[in-house]
């Protein structure tokens, strides 16, 4: 718990944090003001996130979730490489990392608080998203029952709980980019390098997961499940799809985790 | 120096722990290789409770990688500290926690104030009071600046406030890489005034430096290290042989290192700019001048010989240390290569 407050306060004096708030704050409203004005024939496009910006369109409820469905692609899972890479990597460049370390506290405290404080950065910049989402767009387009991808309605309370978990989804998918960064930025001094060896991997799952030979890989990688949150708004819901995503980000991060810990607790520390 | 009275009002306690443990930090065989470069070589010492433990050394001698060893920062490739009865790497945090100093150039966050720097610090070893942390600004000198962004400090004030921090939770060993380096003159000798009040009050401190006369002004013991080993180690005041020559200058120098070779022997007689050196004249100084007065020369000064240069000697000690390799350590070098 010292140690976790500890790096919350280091977390809200960096300026950083506030620049990747301000763009999760951004877009939402960015998506509204685009969707206002451009004329109702060219809102083109039918399932996917494309399917939520046309629902978006009518909607104000739903323009959180075509927000996320944007943010997926890059700017959350940038943030999300930041956060974990700036963690330890971040530290090791300031030098900061040696001044911390040599008071009494575990390695294994410090890395666990790290990466519960890039998890907590997340969540707050998802909750960001929603709000600013809600807020925005009932204020142009209304709040109404939200309408199905599969066409139909649900009650504007089951709406909010399904993208809820839409959004823990999605947070679960990005856990796995921010505990991959925090694995590089054990294996690296520069905060950079860490940031960008994460980017460059998930980039190359995305590119694997876009072609038709690759197929095999996909149950593999946890970009090509990142969508998977749609399920939850056709008229039945197909589980399948969603359970075997978490599956995959759970084993994702759940390796690399283990894996920074254990670079970590021997690492000799020499900034 | 307001961190003196916490150790001394507690006098019976610190006295008991005393007893208890004598040796407050020891290193066993302490080696650290690089990639098969040894950096720290078998080393071992031990720092009694109360000592300033001067620890001294050209660049590069291993200091540095002494000190993150105890601090735990990097793992021995083969050895242990102990600090009290706690062993490092295995128990390092218990160890840590009687623990204050830096390694290097003290690293703080630059976007908080001094003051936020200490408090988030200080939570780290439960210390909460706001007072406290205001005394060991003023302790370093720090109090007026302590509201401004550390981004913003000059070397010498980093240098302070990482001293600041080591006194914090007021820890039984205090250790110090090169606290001076950076400072103004009047900042040395601030930092030195409080090393020695500290050591006053109880504290032991580890102090690494590189300058000699540092370690002299303000250390009760020393040892000297080289290329990772151990030159020389004892307590200060006989790390440096005591010079006993004497500088003689007289109205006729020919007639007088006839006179003086008659009493000490020729070989300690030489000249030097017009004096005469004589070497090992311990106690013999009243002789020589009654003599030179009976022989009727005109004797114009008799001084002390400029002691032999510190950093002479340093260098001396440091470079001379190549001789002497123990057995096992050679054979380890040998097979790390």
């Amino acid at each position: 718990m010292k140690l976790l407050r500890g790096e919350i306060t280091k977390l809200l004096f960096q300026k950083r944090t506030y620049v990747g708030w301000v763009g999760l704050l951004a877009i939402p409203i960015l998506i509204v003001v685009a969707l206002d004005l451009s004329s109702p024939s060219s809102r083109g496009g039918d399932g996917g996130p494309g399917g939520f910006f046309i629902l978006a369109s009518h909607n104000g409820l739903l323009v959180p979730l075509a927000a996320i469905g944007a943010l997926t692609t890059f700017l959350l899972p940038l943030l999300a490489a930041m956060a974990g890479s700036f963690q330890l990597a971040g530290e090791a460049e300031t030098g900061t990392i040696k001044t911390w370390l040599v008071h009494p506290v575990s390695r294994g405290g410090v890395l666990v608080s790290k990466w519960l404080v890039a998890v907590l950065y997340l969540l707050a910049g998802l909750a960001l998203v929603a709000a600013s989402g809600y807020l925005v767009g009932v204020a142009v387009f209304g709040a109404h029952a939200p309408a199905l991808l599969s066409g139909g309605t649900v009650s504007v309370a089951h709406g909010l709980w399904l993208t809820l978990l839409a959004y823990l989804f999605v947070a679960a998918g990005m856990v796995c980019v921010l505990s991959l960064a925090m694995l590089f930025s054990t294996l690296t001094s520069s905060s950079l390098t860490a940031a960008i060896g994460t980017l460059v991997i998930f980039i190359v799952m995305q590119v694997l997961g876009s072609f038709s030979y690759f197929d095999f890989l996909k149950p593999y990688l946890f970009t090509s499940h990142l969508d998977a949150w749609q399920n939850l708004f056709q008229g039945t819901i197909d589980w399948g799809p969603l359970e075997k995503g978490l599956l995959a980000f759970f084993a994702y991060i759940v390796v690399s985790t283990v894996a920074a810990w254990y670079v970590f607790r021997r690492k000799d520390v020499l900034v | 120096m307001t961190t003196m009275p916490d150790r001394l009002s507690d006098g019976g306690a610190a006295a008991r722990a005393a007893e208890e443990h004598p040796v407050v930090l020891a290193t066993h065989g302490l080696t650290k290789s690089f990639n098969g470069v040894v950096a720290v070589d078998h080393l071992d010492l031990a720092v009694q409770r109360g000592d300033v433990f001067g620890f001294l050394g050209p660049n590069g001698a291993g200091k540095t990688t002494t000190i993150r060893m105890i601090l735990g920062l990097i793992y021995p490739t083969s050895g242990h500290v102990e600090v009290l009865d706690h062993r490092v790497p295995q128990d390092k945090r218990e160890a840590l926690r009687h623990i204050g100093g830096f390694v290097e150039v003290p690293a703080f966050y630059g976007n908080m104030s001094a003051r936020r720097n200490l408090r988030l610090m200080g939570r780290l070893n439960d210390v909460k009071d706001e007072k406290r942390i205001e005394e060991v600004l003023d302790t370093v000198g720090l109090l007026e600046r302590a509201d401004s962004k550390v981004g913003d400090y000059s070397h010498g004030m980093k240098q302070r406030l990482g001293i600041a921090n080591a006194l914090l939770h007021r820890p039984e060993l205090i250790i110090l890489d090169e606290p001076t380096s950076g400072l103004d003159p009047q900042g040395m000798k601030d930092v030195r005034e409080l090393i020695r009040a500290l050591g006053t009050g109880g504290t032991t401190v580890f102090l690494s430096s590189h300058l000699l006369h540092e370690i002299e002004q303000v250390c009760n013991r020393a040892m000297i290290i080289n290329k990772g080993r151990v030159v020389v180690e004892g307590p200060v005041a006989d790390l440096r042989p005591a010079s006993s020559a004497v500088k003689v200058l007289t109205s006729d120098q020919e007639r007088a290192r006839g006179v003086i070779a008659a009493l000490v022997g020729p070989q300690a007689v030489a000249s030097d700019e017009g004096y005469l050196v004589v070497e090992g004249s311990d106690g013999a100084v009243r002789e020589i001048v009654r003599r030179l007065v009976a022989e009727g020369l005109g004797v114009d000064a008799v001084i002390p010989a400029r002691e032999q240069g510190l950093e002479d000697y340093f260098l001396g000690l440091t470079q001379s240390s190549d001789v002497g390799t123990h057995p096992e350590v050679a054979r380890e070098k040998g097979g790390a290569q």
